[in-house]
């Protein structure tokens, strides 16, 4: 230890990185420690695997490994654990040296997020994340889905190729989805509107429940989705992977490639991918005209002008075509009995097929971002964002006299975002954030669909201050939050009587969000998290002016232009027991009591139209109540079994007039068993079949018992369970990194329909589903 | 990479309608395919019998106008549909529509004082039901509910016989009629 030439080098999020020079060709060691993220205690069992010279070890109680004789020269480095996102680092040998890294169990990691590249705690926001992997092993699902089975988010779908998510028992207008830092702008007021936005262009979704909106634009009571590519990797040559998978329900197939390279000037990374599915099959039938197809397209750029200045670009194309199932499309009320009644639906055809034929929809969006991030110190940050986009939908209904191809529906929705974000650290534990967000919308009608439309078009404008301070001490953190909107909507609404007249509406809104939370460590790894927030949320431009024929539901809905605005106070209360890395538990208790909670309620009377009657429903407003419990465990075996089990309880009740609010989730379960094999297995000299993992899951959806009868057309759907399982493993060589896997779900084949699901009404879900992927990483 | 510009040119252009804020009015949609009006005449020698829907704004809140008639007890009469769309003016004559695409559409007619038969065939040589011969009972008071459904699986049980029971796809009429049979 002559030279004691150490550096300290941050490479890696979390790591830490000393090189000690003693130069010698090829008798070079790589010592270190692996330690868990969230508890800093060593992991013992990891799997660290050069792939270049595919020699690995297994780290020690302690968490220590030692990898002895290697020649100097540029690596790859992969640690991987049971439980754990893996993480991979580039090394360029010169001498020994020592490494530490942290690896995030991501899952119980639920107060921890990755921003900006520092560790940053979240902790007013009770909070889960989906990694990487996740996306990558889930290649035929959407974006909702992918969060299906995480702890308090449930999919409210029309089929399954729609589907948004409820997270707390809270959507659409209620909950934020943040692409990239941006909020997603779109026609978010529809339950049969998926948003638009590819999960293979990110690296990780986190849902922040809780009143976090304070600090995103947006303003609205309910959690918040971010969806984040990662920051370009720091490799300097040529970087990327191809994901293939197959299904077999749907014979679906999906492509992604992504493609990056890191240089100081300017850092790329571009994404794309392409989707086919066909019909979908439950037990017993096919689920006609229910394909998709995808095509999206994005782009990253980032570059460091200096040591204070950075610049990121974002650009991103979603394009897709989807498939309403034939048999859900009806005329009236009288349609929707009949198909009530049936066990098939109504043109169920023997055959499959990949055609997409009336009802389908056809959806674009496009974002462009751009961002950027000044140091003014070292203890004030400066961030600016502009951003736009476009959303052109258009829906397609069966129609009379050839105008089937002619949109039924067909809106273009342009918006722009700015943001100006200051935040200042001080007195080593403070951190105060100032910022301003705006957003101006303007939504139209395009014309020659022959139907008046059901959203007016409308400008609006929105803009927002906010402030919030938090302290981090030892064992306490407090975060405090003020939020205050102003909304500007303009109007003009088609009269729904005779003679049609424009109606114009201007509209001006105030909204305030405050937020108190605190975080206690109470020792002996129990923490325990109190969040308490209010805030209020003006009716959307849905709830004040829809008027007609909502095609997709058979039923008249009206808008009431005199509806208030919405508040809300929530508390909740989050416990978490992390004794040690094989054990931890949390659970998250939360309350939402509504003042003028805006819903869509069904009336008493039916209207008699010339195409028979139609229940007409009615945005109306009152007292709600939603509460419920998030459980979330995990647990491993002998380091080489490692299990999940997630639980929500959710209530919904309208107080004022003593009745359960509908379309709240019912409870359910969700579990899974994996065994893993933490030794790699030499498959010949230089490849490695590593990761080895075998996984059963579970997830049990009980049948939705708080309802009353007549508050739906059918009664909610028993209590269904569905098997799955997935096998995977790791393919490495001294280049490439090849996972493989096939997975189950529905293995049973066990025939159900889920009560969130609008085509419960008419058809069975989907059956059996086996996929099995691909995906080349170099 | 085209496309992307385009689009951020689009963007700007979005921009700048919006500082200029203006009141635009949107076009409103002439709603072509809108049936308002339905009347099944009925003639039996030289007595004729009209009976009559009419709801000129469509989804709207305003009641529909019903006109009802009386029919002499076990005749025989030659029914006929005529639909319009009378938002248009003049108003369009949406028989004709049902006419071209005769194969897609079916009349459906439910009756307890009167049963209705077919007059008409398509190309496949399935009944429409524009053209009827409706034979009432003994004098009665009841109802006539004609249906017209879009799509219907005409190869269904019971379908060409008039029975709606399996004929699936989406009704774009649905009336009913009171009749008094004297």
């Amino acid at each position: 230890m002559s030279n004691k030439n150490i550096k300290y080098l941050v490479l890696h999020f979390f790591l830490t990185i000393i090189v000690q020079g003693q130069s010698q060709d090829c008798n070079l060691t790589i010592r270190g420690q692996v330690l868990d993220e969230g508890t800093q205690e060593p992991l013992s069992f990891v799997n660290v695997l050069i792939q270049e010279t595919a020699t690995g070890t297994i780290t020690e109680d302690d968490g220590s490994f030692l990898l002895e004789d290697i020649c100097a020269g540029e690596y790859h480095i992969i640690f991987s654990h049971i439980g754990c996102e893996g993480d991979k680092i580039h090394l360029d040998l010169e001498s020994d040296t020592i490494i530490t890294i942290e690896l995030s169990h991501s899952p119980t990691s639920l107060s921890t997020v990755v921003v900006e590249g520092k560790k940053e705690s979240l902790i007013s926001q009770p909070n889960l994340s989906v990694t990487r992997k996740t996306i990558e092993d889930n290649p035929d699902k959407n974006l909702s889905a992918i969060l299906e089975n995480e702890a308090g988010v449930h999919l409210i779908k029309n089929g399954n190729g729609i589907s948004k998510p409820v997270v707390q028992g809270l959507y659409g207008n209620r909950l934020i989805i943040l692409n990239n830092g941006i909020v997603q702008s779109g026609q978010q007021w529809g339950n049969d509107h998926s948003p638009e936005i590819d999960p293979f262009a990110a690296d990780k979704i986190i849902v922040l429940k809780g009143v976090s909106a304070i600090e995103y634009g947006g303003g609205n009571l309910g959690g918040v989705i971010l969806v984040e590519p990662k920051r370009i990797d720091r490799e300097h040559h040529l970087h990327g992977q191809i994901n293939y998978s197959y299904d077999t329900n749907g014979r679906g197939h999906s492509i992604n490639t992504r493609l990056g390279k890191y240089s100081p000037s300017l850092a790329w990374r571009i994404n794309g991918t392409f989707k086919k599915y066909g019909d979908q099959r439950t037990p017993d039938y096919f689920l006609n005209n229910t394909g998709t197809q995808e095509i999206n397209f994005a782009i990253q750029l980032e570059k460091t002008w200096s040591e204070r200045l950075y610049f990121d670009f974002y650009a991103s194309t979603f394009n897709t075509q989807l498939g309403v199932l034939r048999g859900s499309h009806i005329g009236n009320l009288t349609d929707l009995e009949s198909a009530l009644s049936l066990d098939v639906p109504f043109f169920t055809e023997p055959d499959f097929s990949y055609d997409l034929d009336a009802p389908r929809q056809n959806v674009s969006h496009h974002l462009i971002k751009a961002k950027v991030k000044y140091l003014i110190s070292d203890h004030q940050v400066l961030d600016i964002i502009i951003a736009g986009q476009i959303n052109d939908r258009q829906e397609y209904d069966v129609r009379r006299g050839g105008r089937t191809d002619r949109p039924a529906m067909s809106l273009l929705q342009l918006s722009l975002n700015s943001e100006i974000k200051y935040t200042y650290n001080f007195d080593e534990d403070w951190t105060l954030k100032l910022g301003n967000q705006t957003i101006a919308t303007d939504n139209e009608n395009i014309p020659e669909t022959g139907i008046l439309p059901l959203i007016p078009d409308y400008e609006s404008w929105r803009s927002g201050l906010f402030t919030t301070l938090t302290r981090r001490k030892e064992k306490v953190r407090y975060n405090v939050g003020l939020r205050y909107d102003y909304e500007y909507q303009n109007v003009p609404t088609i009269s729904g009587d005779l003679p049609r007249r424009i109606i114009r509406y201007k509209n001006n809104f105030l909204n305030v969000s405050g937020l108190l939370s605190a975080e206690f460590d109470l020792g002996k790894s129990h923490t325990i998290g109190i969040n308490s927030g209010y805030a209020t949320r003006n009716p959307a431009i849905n709830e004040l002016y829809s008027s007609g024929l909502h095609q997709g539901v058979s039923g008249i809905e009206e808008g009431d232009t005199r509806l208030n605005t919405e508040r809300v106070l929530k508390n909740s209360l989050e416990y978490k027991w992390l004794p040690n890395t094989d054990f931890s538990i949390s659970a998250l208790f939360y309350h939402q009591h509504f003042k003028d909670y805006i819903f869509l309620n069904p009336q008493d009377e039916f209207r008699l139209t010339i195409r028979g009657a139609f229940p007409v429903f009615r945005y109306e407003q009152t007292d709600a109540n939603i509460y419920g419990i998030d459980l979330a465990s995990q647990f491993t075996v002998g380091r080489v079994i490692f299990g999940v089990l997630r639980y929500s309880y959710i209530k919904g009740q309208d107080t004022t007039n003593d009745l359960p609010l509908v379309f709240i989730p019912p409870n359910s379960f969700y579990g899974s068993l994996t065994y893993r094999l933490n030794k790699s297995l030499p498959l010949s000299d230089n490849i490695n079949i590593a990761e080895t993992e075998i996984e059963l899951n579970n997830r049990l959806v009980w049948e939705q018992t708080n309802i009353v009868a007549g508050q739906d057309f059918a009664p909610p759907p028993p209590t269904y369970n569905l098997l799955g399982f997935k096998v995977s493993a790791n393919l490495i060589t001294p280049k490439h990194k090849i996972r493989c896997f096939i997975k189950g779900e529905n293995i049973l084949n066990v025939k159900y329909r889920d009560y969130l699901n609008r085509q419960r009404y008419f058809a069975d879900d989907i059956g059996i589903s086996i996929t099995g992927g691909v995906n080349f990483k170099f | 990479m085209l496309q992307l510009t385009k689009y951020f040119t689009l963007i700007i252009f979005a921009s700048l309608l919006f500082t200029s804020c203006g009141d635009d009015e949107p076009e409103i949609e002439n709603e072509e395919e809108v049936i308002t009006t339905l009347t099944y005449t009925l003639v039996s020698g030289g007595n004729t019998v009209t009976l009559s829907f009419q709801d000129l704004d469509g989804d709207g809140a305003a009641a529909p106008t019903i006109t009802s008639g009386v029919l002499t007890a076990n005749t025989t009469y030659t029914g006929s549909i005529e639909l319009l769309n009378e938002t248009e003016s003049p108003a369009e004559d949406i028989t004709e529509e049902i006419e071209e695409e005769d194969e897609e559409h079916q009349f459906f007619f439910d009756s307890n004082v009167a049963t209705v038969s077919y007059d008409d065939q398509d190309a496949d040589g399935n009944p429409i039901g524009l053209s009827t011969t409706l034979t009432t009972g003994d004098a009665a008071s009841g109802t006539l509910t004609v249906t017209l459904r879009h799509e219907p699986n005409k190869s269904a049980d019971g379908v060409a016989d008039g029975n709606i029971a399996n004929a699936g796809g989406e009704t774009d009429i649905e009336v009913t009629f009171n009749v008094d049979v004297q």
